[in-house]
């Protein structure tokens, strides 16, 4: 674990040395690159996220720090032209190894949208979906109980276990949202990935999205992408500043929020750009 | 004045006109034109819309209705002996008029009152045309200098304008409309008329079909028979062996265009394969019966099976692979409107590009391919030109793909086809098959498009 984490010092931001290690890395970027065409997206960053904490990304429009989120489970495979060179560690092991199923890699990496996007079947199934391409449950009462877990711990239950059979895109903004999250811990992942999941939602959907983030905390190592500074400082523990495709700072939120010890840091969260 | 000479001449004074009419509206308001109400070009319009609409109006009338009444006029004055003729007689002189008149070929020796009853007619239609031209431009004139007139800073000529634009685009997509109703109608009154010779009841359900009736009375043994279910079977049949071609493949080659295939190969390969779509029947139709009916024979005998050499195989291969752009290029279009959001749902729940486009995709899509599908249907069960030339005539009431069958299309074509009177039950039956299978095709597009509809409201 030490060992990996020697990094080229020209890419460090400003962070103690060894003190993720010490916190225990769930993922670690070294070198990360990516590539859209002739795009130069992401630039070398190196990065670590530690387990059982959020980890939030900050930063203007186009800075790359959704696209570093998608390196996370390779969700940037799916797009044509990308090409993603360096490495992402996850529990020591590179995950763009070429001996990685990238399916096995996304059970273990759950990923929540920008925009609600539940599958157009029954909030059941949405539930169900992807215990059920994983195999998880052996016989319908353990993917009954799996299913009621899910929307439990998203802190849905309540509100649709009386319809399970209706359709999950007949419920309202927050609510998706939600069942999307109860989807993604369905598989039980070990890391989720949160690409400004409350974007696209009121006040009260966010509040209660902000508050399941940090119960999930305590289970999960969550990464979560926001345009909101206040949510970055309200939901996470450690923020990481990008800004045109480069990682700028990475610590502690307080520390970021109170102290930044870059200028383009300083800047961008007292509002002078972004 | 020929009548193409006055349209060109209204086209003329409806350009004199736009140029008239924009040219005064600058007038009034020369340099502060932000004070017209509208624009000169609307003051234009307005002026030639003056001009040439009410002419053309009239002239449209007139020569409607010119020919009516000249016929009245002149038959009128023919001498009481004439008028005593049965009409069909009397048709028949009003036609020797006619051609004697427009010095068309004539009996030898016209009688002098058809001579002269001709020469009314030329002298009606001469004094007809000139009043028609002069009326006309009489009233493109007074039309043009009505709406010059009245060109100021306060015209609302663009509001009248657009209402009259309004106007032809209501007449425009009334064309259609009137259209579908005049055929439906047509279909039906002769339908009516089948119906009074042969109940429905025979013939929905009737199980014989041999339409060939006794032209005389002493004929023998052609009463005809009116059973039209082997034509209802022989559809089904073809139309089945078509959609079990043309909807897997068709959808196999949607997913793989839309999920799988590079953007090049994509970019050539949907175009080669809506060119499908291209190729004239008719040539499926030789293709089918030249190539494909005599493969399915030898084929069939090498196995030992008897194979008309026309059979609903043939055909209905052919035309499933006619279809297939239907199925594929729907399809497509469908599979392509799923939100890429189902996509990374689905893949960031670790499924595979498989199981995302079994288990995501194509559910999603569903109602949009069920579309397609059902407008491929009713283009098969609607096409001709194949089963006329590949499944043959005879009308067996079979489900063997092996025999020979016929369709609906097909024996109103044999029907219909060569010299034919028009109220025998033979001919009148085409109508009646022409009415099933157009409330067949229709409930199917009205089905696939609600269907269709469903989909879209789903995503938008």
């Amino acid at each position: 674990m030490e060992n990996s984490h020697v990094r080229d010092a020209m890419h460090t931001p400003t962070e103690t040395e060894g003190s993720a290690a010490a916190m225990g890395a769930k993922i670690q970027a070294q070198g990360t690159n990516v590539h859209y065409g002739d795009k130069h997206a992401l630039k070398d960053v190196t990065l670590d996220i530690r387990a059982g904490e959020v980890t939030s990304f900050i930063g203007p429009s186009g800075c790359g720090k959704s696209t570093f989120l998608r390196c996370l489970n390779r969700m940037n495979d799916t797009i044509d032209g990308c090409r993603v060179s360096g490495t992402v560690m996850m529990d020591g092991e590179d995950i763009y190894d070429p001996k990685i199923d990238v399916v096995q890699l996304r059970a273990r990496v759950g990923m929540v949208f920008q925009k609600p996007n539940p599958f157009p079947k029954s909030i059941y199934d949405n539930i169900a979906y992807g215990p059920r391409i994983h195999g998880l449950a052996a016989n319908k009462d353990e993917l009954d109980e799996m299913v009621v877990t899910s929307l439990e711990k998203a802190g849905l239950l309540a509100e649709v276990k009386d319809r399970m059979d209706s359709p999950g895109t007949g419920l309202s903004g927050g609510q998706q949202q939600r069942l999307c999250i109860a989807r993604a811990i369905a598989i039980n992942p070990e890391v989720i990935l949160m690409d400004e999941p409350c974007s696209a939602l009121d006040p009260i959907a966010t509040a209660k999205i902000e508050e399941l983030i940090d119960e999930l905390r305590e289970n999960y190592t969550i990464v979560i992408v926001t345009h909101s500074m206040q949510q970055a400082a309200r939901v996470s523990q450690r923020t990481a500043f990008f800004h045109l495709g480069e990682l700028i700072e990475v610590g502690d939120t307080e520390q970021i929020f109170t102290n930044p010890r870059h200028k383009l840091t300083q800047g961008y969260i007292t509002g002078r750009f972004g | 004045m020929p009548f193409s000479f006055l349209l060109l001449v209204l086209a003329g004074l409806a350009v004199i006109s736009y140029r008239f009419g924009t040219a005064r509206a600058r007038a009034v308001a020369p340099g502060r034109q932000s004070q017209l109400h509208s624009r000169p070009m609307y003051h234009g319009l307005y002026a030639a819309m003056w001009c040439g609409v009410p002419a053309l109006l009239i002239a449209t009338l007139w020569v409607a209705f010119q020919p009516l009444l000249v016929k009245g006029l002149v038959m009128g004055g023919l001498p009481d002996a004439y008028q005593a003729l049965p009409e069909a007689r009397l048709n028949l002189v009003w036609n020797d008029i006619r051609n004697l008149a427009i010095g068309d070929v004539v009996r030898a020796q016209p009688a002098p009152e058809i001579q002269a009853a001709a020469d009314t007619f030329h002298r009606l239609y001469a004094i007809g045309n000139s009043a028609l031209a002069l009326l006309c431009l009489v009233l493109a004139i007074a039309g043009a200098s009505f709406a010059l007139r009245r060109v100021s800073l306060t015209l609302r000529a663009r509001n009248q304008v657009e209402k009259v634009i309004t106007v032809f685009l209501i007449a425009s997509s009334m064309v259609a409309i009137l259209t579908t109703v005049g055929i439906v109608l047509s279909l039906l009154f002769e339908s009516l008329r089948f119906f009074t010779k042969v109940p429905p009841l025979e013939f929905l359900f009737g199980l014989h079909w041999s339409p060939q009736t006794a032209l005389r009375a002493d004929q023998v043994g052609s009463s005809g028979s009116f059973g039209a279910v082997p034509l209802f079977t022989g559809t089904l049949l073809i139309s089945l062996i078509a959609m079990c071609v043309a909807v897997p493949v068709g959808l196999m080659s949607a997913i793989y265009m839309s999920e799988y295939a590079h953007r090049k190969f994509r970019a050539i390969a949907k175009p080669m394969l809506e060119i499908l779509a291209g190729i004239p029947t008719v040539v499926y139709g030789f293709f089918a019966a030249l190539t494909v009916a005599p493969f399915i024979r030898r084929f069939g005998e090498g196995m030992g099976l008897s194979v008309a050499s026309e059979s609903a195989l043939a055909a209905g291969l052919v035309m499933g692979v006619m279809i297939i752009p239907f199925v594929s290029s729907i399809s497509d279009d469908v599979i392509n409107a799923v939100p890429q959001a189902m996509r990374d749902g689905a893949y960031a729940l670790g499924a595979t590009k498989s199981e995302t486009i079994r288990n995501v995709i194509v559910p999603a899509a569903l109602p949009g391919i069920v579309g397609g599908v059902l407008l491929a249907v009713s283009r098969a069960i609607g096409e001709t030109m194949i089963v006329v030339m590949a499944a043959g005539l005879a009308a067996n009431l079979t489900f063997n793909p092996l025999d020979a069958v016929t369709t609906v299309t097909v024996q109103i074509v044999t029907l219909l086809t060569g010299d034919q009177e028009f109220d025998s039950a033979k001919t009148l039956a085409a109508f009646a098959l022409g009415l099933v299978l157009f409330c067949v095709t229709l409930a199917l597009n009205v089905f696939a498009l609600h269907v269709v509809r469903k989909y879209r409201e789903q995503y938008e």
